[in-house]
């Protein structure tokens, strides 16, 4: 916005900053797609209601419902957790890195990113439990005075999963939410009626903006986003690790934790990008999520969609390198196995669209980019698939080799966890402000100051 | 306060609180005005509302009297809970009876109408184990898988139960009437038209029944139907020697062995017998003593040919040519000369020169489906080559035959065609399903007066039986049988018989309308009879070894030899030769009901719960065939269809098809599965058809298999070596650094050492395994999605030309690894390494995360998808052991190496105050293995026999790259004739 808004008088300029504050918070006071909403509300509820038909199916019955076997025991169900929880990624990266980084142009899109990271992580959060052979059990997995008198395992990966990703859904939460009140606040003070009024003011805990407040709010906020910043590669190395501890060929390597952080924040500007222009267009926010926010998105897409190419290059070469009987043969089922379609996928869908992002027209436009992004989502889709999948279903010995197809139950409840994350999604976007309207007049201001001084 | 007062309230309250002395201080508070007024409104329904707050307005004597009515009523709580017991303690217990101390009883088990030899362990009264009895001198306490799957027939919840009439049940009462009749009618004719129907029979009280039967009946006759039979073999032997004979082979003594169509280690009742002794033969050599080899020639895979270190493929007619070929070489006099390939007579010419080479100490051997004739011929090679009374030897017959011989049955089915049977007594036979279509039993069972079909279940023939009588299994009566080499095992009951059946004996008794006997008393007569004077002492010494020692007929030195006639010259190779085989894991169809077996792998094509049509690859090519297309093989009479496989090695013209299935319907999850193979068998060639066509249907089916790929693909899985003292190539000297700190070692460290040398790929200690630990059965439709949950699997592989693979097995329990992938993944701690090194699930703990079984480089877990334990029927539930935890939905389990035969010889040596001696402990697929191929025991100890396989310089990892340090590792296989080839092999690289 800051191209659009040229340095005036003081006066006008406060005038500018309520006409932001009102017209985001004014989003949820007095919602404008309301039909719109309901529509895609009630498709995400359907959705929802099929994750519950679907968790309950398993629960029930157990995970046989599922396609799984020996040797690949592990389906969609972890390869979904991977890939939820890589585009959760982008949501911190946005609000705590280039918050740290003074990078002001963020505070159009971090609100909702770190929406988006929250709810992903919640989908991803379901995953390892609802994949238990005794799902009743999952609690074991935390360290707790039991009557068996035993610990964790701390040499699993899985251990240090679960710390990860609690960790990291307990920071995301806290993050989100200090982000969030000053802008509750606000709503609180313009909204007419007495329910928001009271909804409002609960969750704004008393916020009254004083220079106390601002300071205490500062020191929160950074000292959360500095916690965020190192999860965001430490779990999603955590999760790589799932694979790489285990000498499995096709697993067992260490690129796996930098290339799955960098797929991560890949998938993640992705689906960001989708939200980005889709919430622009659907709530007339082009002069808050400007074009040049787009090209930015844009640019951030790309060059994480580089970095992640080297890493299949790279695991390629060293593959070929090393010359591992094993390897080299885990190498040819991906390339040419019963699961080409997931490695050629990956590699399509992640890196050719990709490519038209080298040119500025297509950054700032949005349809392009969205279609990009919808095509790295599908992309990283298959990339997770394909690296559990192709490294299990043919592993050391020939006579355990086996296919794994995965069941109606599974994709049903990958379906469902779509609703999962749009359920809470839509109820974010319609009942609090999705853009971060004190930032952005932060940012403005600031920009002014410089203006005059200069 | 919901209940206002009624009168006046605002006023005497008002009045209350003004009377309300001030400045008491007593009660400060105050919470209502009707509280500070104290009023009786107020207290009752603050009383009301809360009634813990009531004044407890108790004297001395009333709390009392309410404290000893608690009392009672807590005591009496104390009773509730115990009301759906049923079980009584001992009043009496029975002598030496200690709760969940197993006790063992030596019986034995028929396969085929010969006894196998087992130990019966009994916990509780309930037989849950079955293993080869030690002290038999032939089966040395081994089995095979059909004896480990035995007792699983016990608790079939689909026996039949009561007898029945016309098929509805009916009872044992009606059942003596119509015997009684029939016997007035049969008395009254001397058993004009009554006929007794049985399977092969060795068992002495049943032989002594029936002569006593037909020499009460003297116009009554005898016939025997056994489905996978030796007729041939015993006309052959008929026309060698011109009496009735059985040969026995000495497989300890043989240096080498030819052979022809034979497959000597393959399923059958003499299965045991050969691998024990074969085995032994293969162990001698092993450590330098004499030769073993073993060459065969076939036209389809067997265990033999696999084992075999020279493999021949050829047609069944071929194999007559080579018969006749290799007579020839050794002896000019016998045998015809033939055109060879040079493939075929190189190997002739290599039989011929071992053969002789190792004369007296070699055998020559033709298998039991070929002609007489051509059998003959093999039995003469080792006459020449002096084997007899040596590596071959000769008795009576051990089963006993009609005076019509081998031929009885097709007697039998004509004179039912003409309508000269009254009366048709079938003892444990189906000859509605278990016979050759063309003898047409089926419809003439119809023109049979009164049809008595008496039997484990209600079968085919029951069904199409006037009566049928339920029987007991073995381990529930008394009876007795010979096993293959001649011995009378005796066999006794382990529990009292579960449903309302009649032994054999009683029921034979029934027939001559004698009623009230018992099959205890029946067997001691026959053997009071027999050993008159001490019979006391000798049935009780008998009875505890489980056999009568020197039962066995003495061996009989052949003199004179028949000339036979020539071997007529085989006919034209037809386009297409059609065998029938037994199938290796359900044998003629009696053990179809038995999921252990349905679900045991077939040892070559790994597939389960049905049958298929083998072809070769060169066929399936030509024919454009693959694995599961829907075939038809049609002859001029009928036609059947099922799945194809293509299996390696086949001889191109050459279809197999296996007998026992299509059964059915019984009503249970064994209906119709799988094909009939029955109506293709010919009543005069029943084992090899010319004359069928074989037609693709372009349909599909799925086989549950529970191994897809069987090329090796260069890998070195299996390893080889040219001499029993070569050393196995390892690649490194070392093992490769770990983080990890080395296992240390305590004392006793469990380790296992699997000879691939010795083993034959026979999967009698996967039933094993599977008897011994709960193992759950999963069916057809989830061993098809890859969940069948073996925890000791045997590989199979093949490498090289698919038309002419080498074969190989290889046992893959779990590797119980030093450094354990398995263990480094769980996080909750549920892989763990025991003090004595062994690699452990604990299910309490486990949740079901299945990380280990990602990490496991072996995939040798195995996981409860569903909840596989909770709906077995209460039979199934019996059959259980004890001492194995049985698992429910949502865990991982593996092999134990046995952990609780461990612990038992743990406790017992802890008693003892010794340490564990070697060779105490016995895993349950090391003691059933035959060939001794299995050996567990301490690797801490250098002198035990596992520490000393492990110092052989066969000794490698399975997957050693993967550095996690087996426990468990194999022998490499010796191939002295691949010497030449792999030195080359290897100078190239």
């Amino acid at each position: 916005m800051t191209q659009q808004v040229s340095p005036g008088a003081h006066g006008s300029s406060l005038n500018r900053y309520a006409a932001i504050t009102g017209e985001i918070t004014q989003i949820p006071i007095s919602f404008p797609q309301r039909r719109n909403w309901w529509i895609a509300f009630a498709f995400a509820l359907t959705l929802l209601l099929i994750f519950f038909v679907s968790a309950i199916v398993v629960f029930w019955n157990g995970v046989g419902v599922w396609g799984i076997n020996i040797p690949v025991n592990w389906g969609l169900a972890i390869s979904n957790y991977i890939w939820w929880l890589g585009i959760g990624h982008a949501g911190t990266l946005i609000s705590a890195m280039l918050l740290l980084m003074n990078e002001h142009w963020r505070n159009a899109l971090n609100r909702f990113a770190e929406a988006m990271t929250l709810f992903a992580v919640v989908c991803a959060g379901l995953y390892p439990i609802l994949h238990l052979g005794r799902f009743w059990y999952f609690y074991w997995m935390a360290p707790y005075p039991n009557t068996m008198n035993i610990w964790p395992q701390f040499k699993s990966p899985l251990t240090w999963d679960f710390f990860a990703v609690l960790t990291y859904l307990i920071v995301s939460v806290l993050f989100w939410y200090i982000g969030v009140i000053p802008d509750l606040a606000a709503t609180r003070d313009r909204t007419q009626k007495r329910r928001q009024q009271v909804f409002y003011g609960l969750f704004a805990l008393g916020w009254r903006g004083s220079a106390r407040h601002w300071a205490r709010w500062q020191q929160a906020y950074r000292l959360t986003a500095a916690i965020a910043v190192p999860l965001v590669v430490s779990v999603h190395s955590e999760v790589s690790l799932l694979f790489a501890a285990g000498p499995i060929p096709g697993w067992n390597s260490t690129v796996f934790p930098p290339y799955f952080v960098l797929g991560a924040a890949f998938s993640g500007f992705a689906v960001v990008s989708m939200i980005a222009t889709v919430l622009r267009y659907a709530f007339d926010l082009e002069d808050l999520v400007t074009a040049r926010h787009l090209d930015l998105l844009g640019k951030l897409l790309l060059a994480s969609g580089l970095m992640t190419s080297y890493g299949y290059i790279s695991e390629v070469f060293f593959t070929l390198y090393s010359g591992v009987q094993h390897d080299v043969l885990t190498l040819q089922h991906r390339l040419g196995g019963t699961y080409a379609w997931s490695y050629w996928g990956a590699v399509i869908c992640n890196f050719v669209p990709l490519q038209l992002l080298w040119w500025h027209n297509i950054r700032t436009n949005p349809l392009p980019l969205f279609l990009i992004g919808l095509s790295v989502t599908v992309g990283m889709w298959c990339e997770r698939y394909m690296l559990l999948v192709t490294a299990l279903y043919k592993d050391y010995l020939v006579s355990s080799w086996g296919e794994y197809h995965a069941s109606f139950w599974e994709w049903s409840l990958y379906i469902g966890t779509l609703g999962v994350f749009l359920v809470p999604f839509l109820l974010f976007v319609r009942f609090l402000p999705m853009i971060s309207s004190f930032e952005i007049k932060e940012a403005l201001y600031e920009e002014e100051e410089r203006g005059r001084d200069a | 306060m919901k209940q206002l007062p009624s009168q006046h309230p605002e006023t005497k309250t008002r009045s209350a609180i003004r009377r309300h002395p001030e400045g008491k201080g007593e009660r400060s508070f105050w919470r209502s005005l009707e509280e500070l007024a104290g009023t009786e409104e107020f207290r009752r329904s603050l009383e009301a509302e809360f009634p813990s707050l009531a004044p407890l307005d108790l004297d001395r004597r009333t709390l009392l009297k309410a404290m000893g009515a608690s009392l009672a009523l807590a005591g009496l709580t104390g009773c509730q809970v115990q009301e759906d017991e049923k079980a009584l303690p001992y009043v009496t217990a029975p002598e030496f009876n200690v709760q969940g101390v197993a006790k063992w009883y030596a019986t034995a088990v028929t396969m085929g109408g010969y006894a196998q030899p087992v130990l019966g362990k009994t916990l509780d009264g309930r037989p849950v184990k079955l293993e080869g009895n030690p002290d038999h001198p032939f089966f040395e306490g081994r089995s095979n898988s059909f004896t480990q799957a035995a007792l699983l027939d016990l608790y079939d919840p689909h026996r039949s139960r009561a007898p029945r009439y016309l098929g509805r049940t009916a009872t044992w009462d009606a059942f003596d009437k119509a015997m009684l009749e029939n016997a007035a009618r049969m008395d009254a004719s001397q058993g004009e038209g009554f006929r007794l129907l049985t399977g092969t029979v060795t068992s002495p009280t049943l032989q002594r029944q029936i002569a006593e039967l037909l020499q009460h009946w003297p116009k009554a006759q005898w016939h025997v139907l056994e489905p996978i039979n030796e007729d041939f073999r015993r006309e052959a032997l008929q026309l060698l020697f011109g009496r009735r004979l059985d040969a026995h082979y000495r497989l300890e003594e043989a240096d080498v062995i030819v052979s022809l169509d034979d497959d000597l280690l393959g399923s059958g009742p003499r299965q045991t017998l050969h691998g024990r002794s074969w085995s032994k033969r293969r162990l001698a050599f092993q450590k330098g003593q004499g030769r073993c080899l073993l060459m065969a020639t076939e036209p389809s895979p067997t265990l033999t040919g696999i084992t075999a270190s020279d493999r021949l493929i050829a047609s069944h007619s071929r194999i007559e040519t080579l018969a006749s070929a290799l007579a020839h070489q050794l002896d000019a006099g016998i045998g015809r000369a033939a055109n060879l390939t040079p493939k075929e007579q190189t190997w002739v010419s290599k039989a011929a020169d071992a053969l002789t080479a190792s004369r007296s100490r070699c055998l020559a051997t033709i298998g039991a489906h070929h002609r007489p004739e051509v059998q003959a011929l093999g039995l003469l090679i080792n006459e020449r080559l002096g084997n007899f009374s040596r590596t071959i030897r000769f008795t009576e017959p051990i089963a006993t035959m009609p005076p019509e011989g081998e031929r009885s049955f097709d007697r039998l089915c004509e004179d039912m065609a003409s309508g000269r049977v009254a009366t048709l007594v079938m003892i444990a036979a189906n000859p509605a399903y278990a016979a050759p279509e063309d003898r047409g039993f089926r419809d003439h069972l119809g023109k049979v007066g009164l049809a008595v079909h008496a039997g484990l279940h209600y079968d085919e023939t029951a069904a199409l039986s006037q009566w049928h009588a339920p029987l007991p299994h073995e381990l529930e009566s008394w009876s007795d049988a010979r096993s293959p080499d001649g011995l009378v095992g005796l066999i006794q009951p382990l529990i009292r018989p579960i449903y309302d059946v009649r032994s054999a004996h009683v029921v034979m008794e029934n027939l001559r309308g004698q009623f009230g006997g018992d099959d205890h008393a029946i067997v001691q007569a026959t053997w009071r009879q027999a050993w008159s004077g001490a019979f006391d002492q000798l049935w009780r010494t008998s009875l505890h070894r489980g056999f009568i020692e020197r039962s066995a007929y003495p061996d009989i030195v052949i003199e004179a030899i028949r000339a036979i006639p020539p071997t007529p010259p085989s006919q034209s190779e037809p386009t297409l030769h059609l065998i029938v085989r037994p199938d290796p894991t359900i044998w003629d169809g009696r053990y179809v009901n038995n999921p252990w077996l349905q679900e045991l792998p077939k040892p070559l094509t790994k597939v389960t719960w049905e049958n298929v049509i083998l072809v070769s690859p060169q066929l399936a090519e030509e024919r454009k065939i693959s694995n599961g297309d829907t075939i038809r093989l049609v002859t001029d009479r009928t036609s059947v269809t099922g799945p194809a496989w293509i299996m390696p090695g086949q001889e191109a013209a050459t279809v197999v098809v296996t007998l026992g299935y299509g059964r059915g319907p019984f009503g249970s999850a064994m209906d119709q599965m799988g094909y009939d193979a029955y109506r293709l068998q010919a009543a005069e060639s029943p084992w090899h058809r010319s004359d069928v066509k074989l037609e693709t249907t372009g349909l599909k089916q799925d086989v549950a298999t529970t191994q897809k790929h069987h090329a090796i693909d260069g890998f070195d899985f299996i390893r080889t070596v040219a001499a029993p003292d070569e050393e196995v190539k390892t690649g490194r000297n070392s093992p490769p650094p770990s983080f990890y700190p080395p296992t240390v070692k305590n004392d006793p460290s469990w380790g296992m050492s699997i000879d691939l040398d010795t083993c034959i790929g026979c999967n009698a200690c996967v039933v094993a395994c599977v008897a011994e630990n709960n193992i759950p059965m999963v069916g057809k439709e989830l061993v098809g999605q890859g969940r069948e949950m073996h925890w000791l699997r045997i590989d199979h592989y093949h490498e090289g030309e698919p038309n002419d693979p080498r074969h190989y097995f290889q046992p893959v329990p779990c590797m119980h690894c030093e450094q354990a992938p398995c263990e480094m993944g769980c996080p909750v701690n549920a892989a763990v390494h025991s003090f004595d090194g062994m690699n452990l699930q604990v299910y309490n703990r486990c949740i079901g995360t299945r990380t280990c079984s990602s990490f496991c480089p072996y995939k040798v877990r195995r996981f409860n998808w569903f909840n596989f334990t909770e709906n077995d029927p209460p039979e199934i539930q019996a059959v259980r052991n004890p001492n194995v935890t049985v698992r429910a939905r949502g865990v991982m389990e593996k092999c134990t190496y046995c952990v609780q035969r461990v612990s038992d010889v743990r406790i017992q040596a802890k008693k003892e105050g010794r340490s564990i001696r070697d060779g105490e402990v016995v895993t349950a697929c090391q003691q059933a293995c035959p060939t001794s191929a299995i050996v567990f025991g301490n690797v801490s100890d250098p002198q035990s026999q596992v520490s000393q396989r492990k110092g052989s310089g066969r000794d490698y990892s399975l997957l050693e790259e993967v550095n996690t340090r087996p426990r468990t590792t194999y022998l490499a296989r010796i191939e002295e004739d691949l010497a030449p080839q792999k030195q080359s092999k290897e100078g190239k690289e």
